[in-house]
């Protein structure tokens, strides 16, 4: 099975990040860079299927230059070789020319299997995944809760889903197919000493990415959400107090 | 041939059903579509789907669009977009609404694609200005909003996150038109096969898809509450959950926590009860919906972000909310 | 050749090792480099400024080559601050001049190093722990690195992976501060027998965002005197960076005497003096971090060298507490241990004997030039800060000499007193606004703290009933002041009475409770590899 897994590289959780000046993106020039979780347990399935069913697994990563740290994180971990889209404009872009940068380094090689995360910590499209399935044309599922180690029997991936509300489903597909795995469905492996001696040998491809297709958006303005309202105090004696609550919850905010 | 775009409805609301049953979330995109501005038309697709169809034209819109098909039978990637790909090119709409399910993140990325543009996804507010229309989405995890402008000719696909408009804030009207769509899909195009949906219980808990939670902190003292507010989480229908101090001291498991080395929600409700508010519980909480904060401490931090709060003690509290909520 | 610790020692012993002349045929020595952190630097916290001395004499070129060194210091000042008022001190005392000098972030420019060092072809391997040393007989062979995958009770997860032992013909322990490597091996060999006690101090800081305009890049500015009594030894800090990029810290002395004393909130309420709260005034807070280092000095330097390993930087204490900069005798120092150590191997013979050469280059080279002079120092400012003014002026005369010779000195724990009465003479909590002046908690979230959650705690306490009984009596519980990152909390416990409550995770690695506790029975262990702070600009 050969597989390739996209990874992004991702401003780290919980970084006190800040606004630039142009007030239009983040100033990320001095934040910490990790790999998108989600991305994360992506790459730990690939590589999962990979001792299964053997194969290759193949990290693909598009981004500045710095994404390097995690497509050497993700060889670290495992992955056989990695391709790197070289572009520094794919941090602010939309999910269309990222997922354009990924499918125009997928392309030129026969995948049975595309895995992604979910969705990214930083923009949180969501849907990078889908669109590089149709760019690439291949089936797609999302929001894979377990692959199944057999297949559907007819040659064809079966893939267990999550749906809203405590609800699954089955569903299979032909191959080469894409899925987005979501957060939660392996157990992540730690790099080990030898597979980081390991990934200084494997292969990194560059792909350039030069002209990014023009936008399906722009990013006017970023902000820090604002609390639209005060604080409402509700004061009196517990039941008098619990009562108001109580009547707020169900008439004002309609949280009940 | 498609028709001139003016003699068609600007916007074009994606309605979900399953098993002929509308989902309800399908009201919320219809409000934030009718606050837009212009005529609104509800497209519905799938078998069985009349009664949904019906439903939907008691809404103050232009129309409601049935696609009927027996390759739309079961939800499917392929299926939706072959069909709702051809009602776009026919209709030619401005805009195309979605409500942000875990349906519409299947396919609506790759509709918008087929239809030369990309998905705005998980939009919290839209607002029309001079420039043009304006869509607000969290970012960085909910750390900062970003206000998006469409570019590019459309038409432009919109998602809005759940509870980011109030169904009930749609406008009914009465008797909008039903008209059939034509669409006829293809089955053997169709790739993805769908066993039945099944539930399951989680083995993990997973908050992040509670609609309410109640959050317990050091205010509690003792895991010898802990049932007083197990109690208060099943009057309100919801899960319980707690800030670190609770888990590291073993009261609740790990996966309870919220914060930064929790998980990150945003419920309709969220109930903080005896939690001071750290800046490590507020990053995983403040993008609730409404948040009511119970604790001793006037000047707690939990306050600055809490829409209700009662300054008081969670132990008199806390029985009183469950009395009240039964009442 | 293994080297534990990615920070200014390790990596210039590194880069040493990787490019000096290896002789004629002779292969290059396999170097690697364990690092605790998740990535090159991300650990690395201090003032900073830069002498780059041991830079230049490691790497003539680093200017080419892009080194994050390019704040000349521009102007120095120095202030004797009361509660409300400053005194500026008529002239710099030439041991603070820092003409030529630069204003760094030391963690940047260990990152960049970390390149430099991968570039020369050595392994770093970050988010790995030494735990513990390996020996054959006395000898240090190498270092296991701790287990990962364990949870909270101390059993494996199913991600579980063992240590592994990594061995070496000579180990270079760059552990940094109050290493735990270090700790084991001095107590085994009693390396610091016959050396004064180290001693040492912890630096709080901060990194703000302050309006254009009010300090010109380059400008260095230290104090003395508030908020500290002047019977304690301490100061602050500010050091302007470009773009309104203000670093503004606190070091504390962890030889205080008054156990109700918390660094953090002496930080605090330095940062309302006029002073500081003006240049801050309107700024935003953006980093945080804490770190202790060691000030005792030439006499507290313990023995270096061993079969098999040798002890370099803020782990040995090769730090210049007189001109507050420890950044390039710790690279000297890993310069002269690469020295000592290529010598070693190339004479087939790692033995203390041989390796004793690294004490002879300490000896005969910069380290002694610079540290002998003021071995005194900080040793005289236990007796307060006027006498160690006193002795500072006269040492530049003497060459500081002293009657007694070494001054004696006491381990700082030892000199903290019992509370007396109800009160401790510290005052009041400083009011925390979250604009000037903040919680230790939410400080914490600023230094990008993380562990994870499900492990066993890395801060070992011994017998935590002496917390609840004695500690609480005799000192108040010193542990929930003195660390900077509210690890350390006494809860009510069931039943009545309090117990100790380890937040191990909100852990910033400063290790001041290893240091400081009265008891001496906290033991900083390691956690996961890659746990910990993460610096960016510090």
């Amino acid at each position: 099975m050969k597989i390739a897994v996209c990874i992004k590289q991702v401003v780290t959780r919980d970084w006190p990040l800040r606004i630039d000046e142009s007030a239009g993106w983040v100033r990320d020039g001095d934040a910490s860079f990790e790999m998108n979780e989600p991305d994360a347990y992506a790459l730990e399935e690939g590589l999962r299927l990979k001792e299964r069913h053997g194969g290759e697994v193949v990290v693909c990563s598009a981004g500045p230059a710095r994404v390097a740290q995690v497509i050497r994180e993700a060889l670290a971990r495992g992955a056989d070789r990695a391709i790197h889209v070289v572009s520094e404009d794919l941090p602010t872009a939309d999910a269309g020319v990222v997922a354009e940068a990924l499918a125009a380094a997928l392309r030129d090689e026969s995948f049975d299997l595309v895995l992604t995360g979910l969705q990214s910590d930083d923009q949180g499209f969501g849907e990078t995944g889908v669109i590089l399935a149709d760019r690439l044309g291949l089936p797609h599922a999302t929001i894979i809760m377990e692959i199944a180690a057999d297949g559907d029997g007819e040659g064809r991936i079966r893939v267990k889903r999550e749906l809203e509300g405590g609800w699954f489903q089955w569903l299979s597909m032909p191959t080469p197919a894409l899925l987005t795995i979501q957060s939660g469905i392996n157990q992540l492996r730690y790099a080990t000493l030898r597979g980081i001696m390991a990934a200084k040998r494997k292969e990194v491809r560059t792909v350039p990415f030069a002209s990014p297709p023009p936008s399906a958006w722009n990013i006017v303005a970023l902000r820090v959400p604002v609390k639209d309202k005060q604080t409402r105090f509700v004061d009196g004696p517990p039941e008098a107090a619990a009562a108001e609550l109580v009547r707020l919850l169900r008439d004002e905010a309609r949280a009940l | 041939m498609p028709m001139p775009s003016s003699d068609r409805a600007p916007v074009l609301v994606i309605a979900e059903q399953r098993a002929g049953n509308l989902n309800p979330v399908t009201w919320e995109t219809v409000a934030a579509a009718q606050a837009l501005g212009g005529a609104v038309a509800v497209a519905v697709a799938g078998t069985g789907i009349a009664g949904a169809a019906a439903e939907l034209a008691a809404a103050d819109v232009a129309e409601v669009l049935v696609l009927e098909d027996p390759a739309l039978e079961s939800y499917t990637p392929d299926g939706h977009i072959a069909a709702l790909a051809s009602l776009v090119e026919q209709e030619r709409p401005g805009l195309v609404l979605f409500p942000h399910t875990y349906q519409t993140r299947d396919y609506a990325p790759a509709l918008a694609n087929r239809l030369g543009g990309v998905l705005i996804p998980d939009c919290v507010g839209a607002e029309v200005r001079d420039a043009g229309l304006v869509l607000l989405r969290p970012m960085f995890q909910g750390k900062f909003v970003a206000e998006v402008a469409p570019a590019g000719p459309g038409p432009h696909c919109i998602s809005f996150q759940i509870g980011a408009w109030r169904a009930d804030a749609a406008a009914r009207g009465g008797a909008a038109a039903t008209r059939t769509v034509p669409v006829s899909v293809d089955g053997s195009t169709i790739r993805q096969r769908p066993e039945a949906p099944f539930q399951e219980a989680k083995q993990a808990v997973d908050l992040t898809q509670a609609e309410r939670i109640v959050a317990v902190g050091r205010g509690i003292k003792g895991q010898e509450h802990l049932p007083l507010v197990q109690e208060l989480a099943r009057a309100l229908g919801a899960e319980v959950a707690a800030s670190r101090p609770i888990c590291d001291s073993g009261w609740l498991p790990m996966d309870r926590q919220i914060g930064s080395s929790g998980q990150t929600v945003s419920p309709k409700l969220y109930v903080a009860l005896g939690i001071s508010g750290a800046i490590q519980h507020l990053v995983g909480m403040k993008g609730s919906r409404t948040i009511v904060a119970v604790n001793k401490d006037a000047d707690a931090p939990i306050f600055e972000v809490a829409d209700y709060g009662i300054v008081g003690d969670l132990f008199e509290v806390v029985p009183a909310l469950v009395a009240a909520l039964g009442e | 050749m293994l080297i534990v610790g990615g920070g200014p020692a390790g990596l210039a012993a590194a880069y040493r090792l990787a490019t000096r002349h290896r002789g004629p045929g002779g292969d290059p020595p396999v170097v690697a480099v364990l690092e605790k952190s998740r990535e090159a630097g991300a650990h690395m916290l201090s003032g900073a400024v830069l002498d780059p001395s041991a830079l230049t004499d490691l790497m003539p070129d680093w200017r080419s080559r892009g080194a994050p060194v390019e704040v000349p210091v521009t102007e120095d000042r120095i202030y004797f601050l009361t509660e409300r008022r400053r005194i500026p001190f008529p002239v710099t005392p030439p041991p603070l001049r820092n003409h030529g000098n630069y204003v760094i972030s030391l963690n940047r420019l260990v990152r960049w190093l970390a390149g430099q060092v991968e570039a020369a072809g050595v392994d770093i391997f970050a988010g790995f722990a030494g735990a513990e040393l390996l020996y054959e007989g006395d000898r240090v062979v190498g270092v296991r690195t701790g287990d990962r995958g364990i949870d909270r009770e101390g059993n494996r997860k199913a991600t579980f992976e063992p240590g592994v032992d990594i061995r070496a013909q000579v180990t270079v322990l760059a552990d940094g501060v109050r290493g735990n490597l270090t700790k084991s091996l001095v107590e085994r060999f009693r390396l610091d027998g016959g050396r004064l006690p180290q001693v040492y101090a912890v630096g709080i800081k901060e990194l703000w965002d302050v309006p254009a305009g009010r300090l010109p890049a380059g400008a260095v500015i230290h104090t003395l005197g508030y908020p500290l009594p002047h019977e304690q030894f301490g100061g602050g800090f500010l050091y302007a960076l470009p773009d309104g990029a203000l670093s503004v810290g606190f070091v504390a002395g962890l030889d205080y005497r008054d156990p109700g004393f918390d660094p953090h909130s002496a930080f605090q309420r330095f940062k309302r003096h006029p002073l500081v709260a003006g240049l801050l005034a309107g700024g935003e807070m953006v980093r945080y971090g804490a770190k202790a280092l060691p000030e005792g000095g030439w006499h507290a330097i313990p023995r270096c060298h061993v079969d098999g390993a040798l002890i370099v930087g803020d782990a040995a204490g090769f730090l210049n507490s007189m001109r507050l900069k420890g950044i390039h005798l710790a690279m000297q120092s890993g310069i002269a241990a690469a020295d000592a150590a290529l010598d070693a191997l190339e004479a087939w013979d790692t033995s203390a004997e041989r390796l004793a050469r690294y004490a002879a280059l300490v000896e005969s080279g910069p380290i002694r030039r610079e540290l002998h002079p003021v071995r005194n120092v900080h040793q005289a400012f236990a007796g307060g800060l006027l006498p160690g003014l006193l002795y500072s002026g006269l040492s530049l005369v003497t060459g500081g000499w002293w009657i007694r010779d070494p001054m004696p000195a006491h381990p700082g724990h030892q000199r903290m007193q019992h509370v007396r009465g109800e009160r401790s003479a510290a005052p009041d909590a400083v009011p925390v606004d979250r604009r000037l002046t903040f919680d230790k908690l939410t400080n914490v979230h600023y230094s990008g703290t993380r562990h994870d959650e499900d492990q066993p705690s890395h801060l070992l306490v011994q017998d935590t009933d002496v917390c609840r009984t004695r500690c609480r009596e005799e000192y108040g519980n010193p542990c929930t002041r003195f660390c900077p990152a509210a690890v350390y909390e006494m809860v009510d416990a069931r039943g009545g009475g309090k117990r100790l409550q380890i937040n191990a995770s909100n852990c910033v690695h400063c290790k001041t409770c290893d240091i400081m506790d009265p008891y001496q029975i906290i033991d900083w262990v390691p956690p996961e590899g890659g746990g910990g702070p993460r610096y960016e600009g510090m």
